[in-house]
């Protein structure tokens, strides 16, 4: 990596109050640092306060910053099985890579690493052409990329930690990750002792990962006489009543031929409103359509639960030693802030303006290629083998991802 | 407390605070219990293992509480001096089946009463009445998790639970399962704790406990050997589908790769065969390859030899296409291969030298 960007790295450590390192319950967590340039992790590293940890990055300047998300009798034990675990925070990574919107055409490309087929937009699994998995991808992120990851945040957090695991606002935080997307660090005390097995658990019930419809109270008493849940009810039983009942108000026949036989999609379509009303009744009644079975019901369930479904880096959940950046440290690949964000206020948090950590000066780069880029309110691109003045967040940026030099 | 546990209730479970507290106030050791004055508190824990042995499931016999709650402690001690994981997890298993039989014939708070003053779960009353289903008892969602762990159905699955604030509602039924199944970790777990690895048997119990192995002995099943090398048809779906993508020369995730090299390394797959299957991956790098299958194989580095992981990863990972009958009842790919081999009768039949030829 340039001197340039660690010059600057060390600026931006040098200028911040030691309190914005700060991570709660410091002393029970390792903290690990990659350097630049460096592969290896400098890791079981103790802290006793946010002063110290200020004063090791000063004089050192890791490129990236972090902290475990579990809590150690003995964080600095080299061995694990002597630090003494002592629970974690569960977290949720959200990676805007993940996701598949629509302004990846835009800015991705891919290529097939076997036979040289090229293409834009979100990468295939396999190559379409000779059918190999060897993707390779380079992929940039933007507003929309964030935009939704956003909204997964929102969904994680509305949709599933707050009224089902009963996470309460002050026991989570957000934080934009300084580059791609989001963390969630959730460290109510109820779930802090969870083992792997257990986070597993978690981190499939908000990807709907086997879930069982049958097991959420759809039961065909004779046929076509089909009971089912309430949009009332808590957990997945309501959210598979409530997602059936959107999806069929919205749904043209064309939509529910593509899930349902074309006898049984006519038949739902023509008493839409019956159907709707009967679910909503008290108690709610599922059946009673011509040629509709518990089955048909399974795959409308199916249908209709996709969008409920949250998109995560699994692993990061069920790993109960996972290490995270800390906040308010760069992301060596992007130099961006990794910024807590008030989650009252999410829904006007822009990323790429609040997380910039250089506000003054200008660079002069060489850039060898890059889409449109916007780093707080400048844009830049699509441009090729141009050398230019920018400012100095949107020019580091550019470095950091390795698109451009210095010159 | 609401309800008053009487002295059957602590003779029918042991786990109880109670059972405990009233088993030290007789301020008798294991030497006392062996001797002829309680020789029938001897001869029922005797009968007790045999029936764990035999994996007879009977109801508690109330008839003298005293020498029921009494002969417990002491089979558990017979037990654990046997140092036989397989009569302790035999053990374990039956004296859970009947805690959990018990419980079913409860009234609902009996059980809470249990389970509260068993375990620390914080269990509470939550009275939901759902549509043809009552959910009568709510449990932390961590606790649930631990206690949960071992099971394999779906609807033990937390996707497929009522959630909500941060509870698991439960009906009797559930409750009942989840009490006996922490009943027999409690047994196991108790077992690897210090004080009991250096446990030694008092000496007058010693003719007891022989008398209990051998009666074990003509029961005992051993972990059947598997024979040496694949038997195609007896694989999983998730291996099936991974040696289809290897077949059809895609790369594979990490995951794939560390499932498929672990699985034929535990059938008995040599190092070279395993290389052999991923030479036709697209990104095959033979010398990294071999050190990675032969690091599993435990041939080199840590010396252990890796496991597949277990369904769950599986599944969490994405490389679950599905179960067949068998998956159901096993939570392991490695045992889906046993059961399969069993139902293909005895093994060796099929040899897998002969398999091998037909190409995987």
């Amino acid at each position: 990596m340039h001197e340039i960007v660690r010059k600057e790295f060390s600026k931006y450590y040098s200028g911040l109050a030691a309190e914005d390192l700060a991570v709660p319950d410091m002393q029970q967590r390792e903290f690990a640092f990659l350097q630049f340039g460096g592969e290896v992790m400098i890791r079981h590293m103790k802290f006793l306060e946010p002063k110290t940890l200020k004063d090791y990055i000063v004089e050192n300047t890791p490129a990236h910053i972090y902290h475990s998300s579990a809590y150690y009798k003995t964080p600095e034990a080299a061995d694990m099985n002597e630090k003494g675990w002592n629970g974690a925070d569960l977290v949720f990574d959200v990676d805007s890579d993940h996701i598949r919107t629509e302004c990846k055409v835009r800015h991705d490309v891919w290529h097939c690493m076997e036979c040289g087929q090229e293409g834009a937009g979100f990468p295939p699994e396999s190559c379409p052409r000779c059918r190999m998995k060897k993707i390779d991808t380079r992929a940039w992120i933007c507003e929309d990329c964030l935009e939704a990851a956003k909204k997964e945040v929102i969904k994680i957090i509305d949709e599933y930690l707050v009224p089902d695991f009963g996470v309460a606002d002050s026991d989570f935080e957000v934080f934009f990750s300084g580059h791609r997307g989001y963390h969630i660090h959730v460290r109510s005390e109820a779930l802090r002792m969870l083992s792997g097995d257990g986070r597993r658990e978690i981190a499939d019930y908000v990807r709907g990962i086997g879930l069982d419809i049958r097991s959420h109270g759809f039961r065909e008493i004779k046929k076509e006489v089909l009971i089912g849940p309430d949009m009332k009810d808590g957990g997945w039983r309501g959210r598979i009543a409530r997602a059936v009942y959107e999806f069929v108000n919205r749904a043209s026949l064309e939509d529910l031929k593509k899930v349902v036989a074309p006898g049984v999609a006519k038949s739902l379509f023509d008493n839409k409103e019956r159907f709707l009303k009967n679910i909503e009744s008290d108690p709610p009644y599922w059946g009673g359509l011509k040629g509709y079975t518990q089955e048909s019901l399974e795959k409308i369930a199916l249908a209709s639960i996709k969008d409920l479904i949250c998109n995560i880096d699994e692993r990061v959940t069920i790993d109960s030693k996972r290490l995270i950046r800390c906040p308010n440290s760069l992301h060596g690949k992007s130099g961006l802030r990794t910024l807590r964000v008030d989650y009252s206020g999410i829904d006007s948090f822009d990323p790429l303006k609040e997380a910039v950590a250089f506000r003054h000066g200008s660079i002069r780069i060489y850039v060898k290629e890059a889409p449109r880029v916007r780093i707080g309110d400048e844009e830049l691109g699509p441009l090729k083998d141009r050398t230019l003045e920018v400012p100095l967040a949107l020019g580091l940026y550019l470095i950091c991802r390795g698109a451009a030099e210095p010159r | 407390m609401s309800l008053m546990l009487t002295k059957e209730d602590l003779a029918k479970y042991p786990f109880l605070k109670q059972s405990a507290a009233y088993i030290e106030s007789m301020q008798l050791n294991l030497s006392d219990l062996a001797a002829g004055d309680y020789s029938g508190i001897l001869h029922k824990a005797l009968s007790r293992i045999r029936d764990c042995i035999d994996k007879t499931v009977r109801p508690t016999d109330l008839s003298d509480p005293d020498s029921e709650i009494l002969s417990y402690p002491l089979s558990l001690a017979l037990v654990y001096g046997s140092k036989s994981n397989w009569l302790l997890n035999r053990f374990a298993t039956i004296e859970a089946k009947r805690v959990e039989e018990e419980l079913r014939r409860e009234p609902g708070d009996k059980i809470l009463e249990v389970a509260k003053s068993g375990f620390s779960w914080e269990i509470e009353h939550a009275n939901l009445k759902l549509e043809y289903e009552d959910l009568p008892f709510s449990i932390p969602v961590q606790s649930y998790l631990e206690a949960a762990a071992s099971f394999n159905d779906a609807h033990w699955k937390l996707v497929n639970r009522y959630v909500k604030g941060g509870r698991v509602f439960l009906n009797s039924g559930s409750l009942a399962r989840l009490v006996s199944e922490g009943f027999k970790a409690k047994i196991i777990r108790r077992s690897s704790e210090r004080d009991l690895q250096n446990f030694r048997l008092p000496q007058v119990l010693a003719p007891h406990l022989d008398e209990i192995l051998r009666y074990a002995q003509d029961n005992m099943q051993f972990v059947e050997e598997l024979p040496q090398g694949l038997v195609s048809d007896a694989r999983p779906p998730c291996i099936v589908a991974i040696m289809e993508d290897v077949r059809a020369g895609k790369s594979l995730s990490h995951m794939a790769r560390f499932a498929l090299t672990t699985f034929m390394v535990n059938v008995g797959e040599s190092v070279d065969e395993v290389l052999k299957i991923f030479g036709n991956v697209a990104d095959f790098d033979e010398g990294k390859a071999k050190y990675q299958i032969e690091h599993i194989a435990g041939k080199i580095g840590s010396r252990t030899k890796y496991s597949p992981p277990k369904c769950d990863v599986l599944r969490s990972f994405g490389l679950c296409v599905g179960m067949d009958e068998y998956c159901r009842s096993v939570k392991h790919p490695l045992s889906y291969y046993r059961k399969r081999l069993k139902s293909m009768g005895a093994p060796g039949g099929k040899t897998g030298a002969r398999d091998r030829k037909k190409g995987v």
